[in-house]
């Protein structure tokens, strides 16, 4: 009697679930290419990790050489360096960009002006889709001691220009500026998209209550926020010991290199440029490594301190 | 459950984003033959060969018609070979070479734009090219002494050009306007250069005299020589090969360059330069004087710069500096940095060969070189004229004229006077580096070294260091992995 008891609900469960799947059976269908993406360009070239464990050869057997690439790379001498560079470049991106598209979202949610506000969006995200290359022309031009808008600036209230370009302490700020201009607008669309999903009969029962534009913003919208910027952070921790390698290439010059040569950079220099590609592997699956156990940290932390986290 | 699940597939998906080498195999075997036997070189089957090449695609209208050229023009010398040209992804050459041949698809010919990173003797596909040569005649006579050195030392790569390097040159119309000029190209000192440079500031308009790319090794080009930077490692009194970029050769010329960036003679913002916005500085006349490779870029520049400015504006190619010595940056002949491979898994290697031997032909040099009759050149009374389409067509194998024997129009030569000079004086000016092959186990640490020279070099001409620091840049460089290298070079170099 006692199996019975058990086993029945489950199947009706088992029954009811298989339904629901079959009545979602569009969205699952419009979920394949996704998995099939996933699959085939992220989980499958796990496979291919093992190269940092072996000597690549393009033809016959690779030879297993056990962590000669780890030693290799973390002997190199530049490397605390490189790792320096990674994680300082990466936290000042983390935590001095991360709230400008939260603002930014805040902010388009007060313009009453459809258009204005459109407009002020469409100029926001066009940076997203720009390439290195341009953008690096474009600041270059911005900056330039000669004839950069900001040097003029300077110039014209008595100070003296200033070559942030080639200056060690300035390319860190230039980097993070760059890239906030770059990814802000468009980083935005996942909170403006949540401050949209907010029920408005929690801001018509909040003005009723006397609340003004502050405190909707403080207690209704940010609150709602919070989940997005927990996931959005956790990801983003996982992504530090990327520093951005486009952008890198496209800004470095001879005198800054040493501020801002950061892994990617490095493992493109030796590891592809000059074919040393168990090297390179070697190399990311340290930085893959690392990434993982930030993304975890950070989960666990925030699941301490807050009760939720990226999942 | 379900959370396991999701902490499992969210480590599996954050270590795959990051980690990008792509699935290799852990082994794998010859690639599957291309095209027939070798045997079949007249028949009336077509021997196909891969060929993979940089600014070589399949769809490039201009690529079509030359293989189709090269095919007829083989056929009728009784080879009948069927290229078949490989997609390269855009992006950088050398990467996305790597990737081709990492897939285990190894084409018969293969051009390597640097990066090879001895493809042929750590990953053994490349066909050691010794035999092939000594059999050859086209590709015999076409050889200039540095290929002959390099063949010699890495003889996998064929590169059938002169020795890439940077010849400076200023227009005509600017230089007209510096008296100090003639004198300087006379009689090139590095003061009367220094002269020649105020003077182009001061009296011919330009806002600077010399800009460069990003680095100083145009500059070196020009004056390097001259303060005894006769070879990548230079010879002590005690008998020793220090690196010459470590020597008071190297602290004194720096401080020169210090002089030429805080007169404002050298582009103030040269560290931020591209390739495009040093040319366009040039054919704007911001910049008197910029430096590309002899001959074809040199030519490019000439034609450019008329255009833009009208026929005075002629370019001027200019001579090293003299002083401790004379001569253009010294060529490295360890190996070719550059070139054509034929692949050792390839069935067809004679017929590879052969592509590389007729396009070094007379017959070859034309279709490679200057393109189709009736649409890139016209025949009149025994001559080739080129027509407005040649602008358009540049040589992919034999880009050297040593055996180059076309009968061109005197009205449309095959190079203009500027680039010609430009070849001859390099020719007569140019040393032999004694630079070799770094070794992968050095490579990180040679990486390292050349950082800490060029950020040095780089805080010293603009002033952020002075020649005070040089012995701690020493230090930094011996420290950072130079002196294992040197140690390397005392034992290596003969």
């Amino acid at each position: 009697m006692k199996a019975v008891r058990t086993t029945a609900p489950a199947q009706i469960r088992g029954s009811s679930r298989w339904k629901q799947v079959w009545s979602d059976k569009v969205l699952y269908v419009m979920l394949v290419p996704a998995i099939a993406y996933f699959a085939i360009f992220h989980v499958w070239p796990i496979y291919g990790m093992k190269l940092a464990f072996y000597d690549y050869r393009i033809l016959g057997d690779h030879e297993y050489v056990g962590l000669k690439y780890f030693r290799e790379l973390f002997s190199t001498p530049i490397f605390s360096n490189i790792i320096k560079n990674t994680l300082i470049i990466s936290a000042m991106k983390l935590i001095i960009i991360f709230p400008i598209p939260i603002l930014f979202a805040l902010m388009l949610n007060e313009f009453r002006n459809g258009v204005f506000r459109k407009m002020v969006q469409v100029v926001a995200y066009l940076p997203h889709f720009l390439s290195w290359v341009v953008i690096a022309g474009i600041w270059f031009e911005f900056l330039s001691p000669s004839t950069g808008a900001v040097n003029e600036g300077l110039k014209a209230i008595g100070l003296p220009p200033h070559d942030f370009l080639t200056d060690k302490e300035s390319i860190r700020w230039v980097l993070v500026a760059s890239e906030a201009w770059r990814s802000a607008g468009w980083d935005s669309i996942i909170f403006f998209a949540a401050i949209m999903g907010i029920n408005p009969s929690l801001y018509e029962a909040a003005y009723v209550d006397g609340a003004n534009r502050w405190h909707i913003m403080t207690r209704i919208i940010l609150p709602h926020l919070y989940i997005p910027m927990v996931t959005i952070f956790t990801l983003n921790v996982g992504f530090i010991m990327n520093a951005g390698l486009d952008q890198i290439l496209n800004f470095t010059n001879d005198s800054v290199n040493s501020s801002i040569d950061v892994i990617d950079t490095y493992v493109y220099r030796i590891g592809l440029i000059n074919s040393q590609y168990s090297f390179a592997t070697a190399a990311n699956l340290f930085k893959s490594v690392i990434g993982v156990i930030l993304v975890l940290s950070t989960h666990f932390i925030s699941k301490k301190l807050t009760s939720k986290g990226a999942w | 459950m379900n959370k396991k699940l999701v902490t499992l597939a969210a480590i599996l998906m954050t270590v795959t984003t990051a980690c990008s080498t792509g699935g290799n195999k852990t082994s794998g075997g010859a690639s599957p033959a291309p095209g027939g036997s070798a045997a079949a070189t007249g028949g009336s089957q077509p021997v196909t060969l891969t060929i993979v090449s940089k600014d070589f695609q399949p769809e490039d209208a201009n690529v079509q018609r030359k293989v189709k050229a090269i095919e007829e023009a083989m056929k009728a010398d009784g080879k009948n070979v069927k290229l078949q040209v490989l997609p390269v992804q855009s992006g950088t050459y050398s990467e996305k070479l790597g990737l081709i041949l990492q897939s285990g698809n190894i084409p018969d010919l293969i051009y390597f734009q640097g990066g090879d990173y001895n493809f042929a003797i750590t990953q053994k596909i490349l066909e050691d090219l010794t035999p092939y040569v000594d059999k050859s005649t086209n590709i015999k006579a076409s050889l200039n002494d540095y290929n002959k050195e390099r063949m010699k030392n890495y003889p996998y790569l064929l590169w059938l050009s002169p020795p890439i390097s940077a010849v400076p040159v200023v227009r005509q119309d600017i230089l007209d306007k510096a008296p100090s000029g003639k004198e300087a190209i006379a009689n090139p000192t590095t003061d009367n250069y220094y002269k020649f440079f105020k003077e182009l500031k001061e009296k011919a308009g330009v806002k600077y005299a010399y800009t460069t790319a990003g680095t100083i090794d145009e500059l070196d080009s020009m004056f390097g020589q001259s303060f005894g930077l006769t070879s990548t490692w230079i010879k002590g009194a005690d008998g020793k090969y220090s690196y010459g970029k470590t020597t008071q050769a190297e602290k004194e010329k720096l401080d020169f360059y210090a002089k030429l960036y805080k007169e404002g003679l050298l582009d103030p913002e040269f560290l931020t330069k591209k390739w495009d916005t040093k040319e366009k500085a040039f054919y704007d006349g911001q910049a008197g004087i910029i430096a590309g490779s002899q001959g074809k870029v040199i030519d490019v520049y000439n034609t450019k710069a008329i255009s833009q400015n009208g026929a005075g504006a002629k370019v001027v190619p200019l001579p090293p500096a003299k002083g401790k010595a004379q001569g253009y940056t010294p060529v490295d002949v360890s190996k070719e940095s550059r070139g054509w491979a034929v692949s050792k898994t390839s069935k067809n290697k004679d017929m590879a060969f052969a592509v590389l031997e007729y396009m070094a032909g007379e017959k070859g040099q034309i279709i490679d070189k200057i393109g189709i009759e009736g649409s890139e050149y016209t025949m009149a009374n025994g001559k080739i004229k080129l027509t407005d389409k040649f602008a358009a067509w540049y040589p992919n194998f034999v880009e050297s004229i040593t055996n180059f024997k076309a009968p061109m129009d005197p009205s449309t030569p095959y190079l203009t006077e500027p680039a010609m000079k430009s070849l001859e004086m390099f020719t007569s000016m140019s040393t032999k580096d004694n630079s070799f092959v770094i070794p992968s186990d050095l490579a990180s640490k040679w990486d390292a070294a050349n950082a800490v020279y060029k950020e040095f070099a780089a805080n010293m001409v603009t002033g952020k260091k002075t020649a005070a620091d040089f012995d701690k840049f020493v230090a930094d460089w011996n420290a950072a992995g130079g002196k294992d290298v040197t140690d390397y070079a005392n034992k290596t170099i003969k």
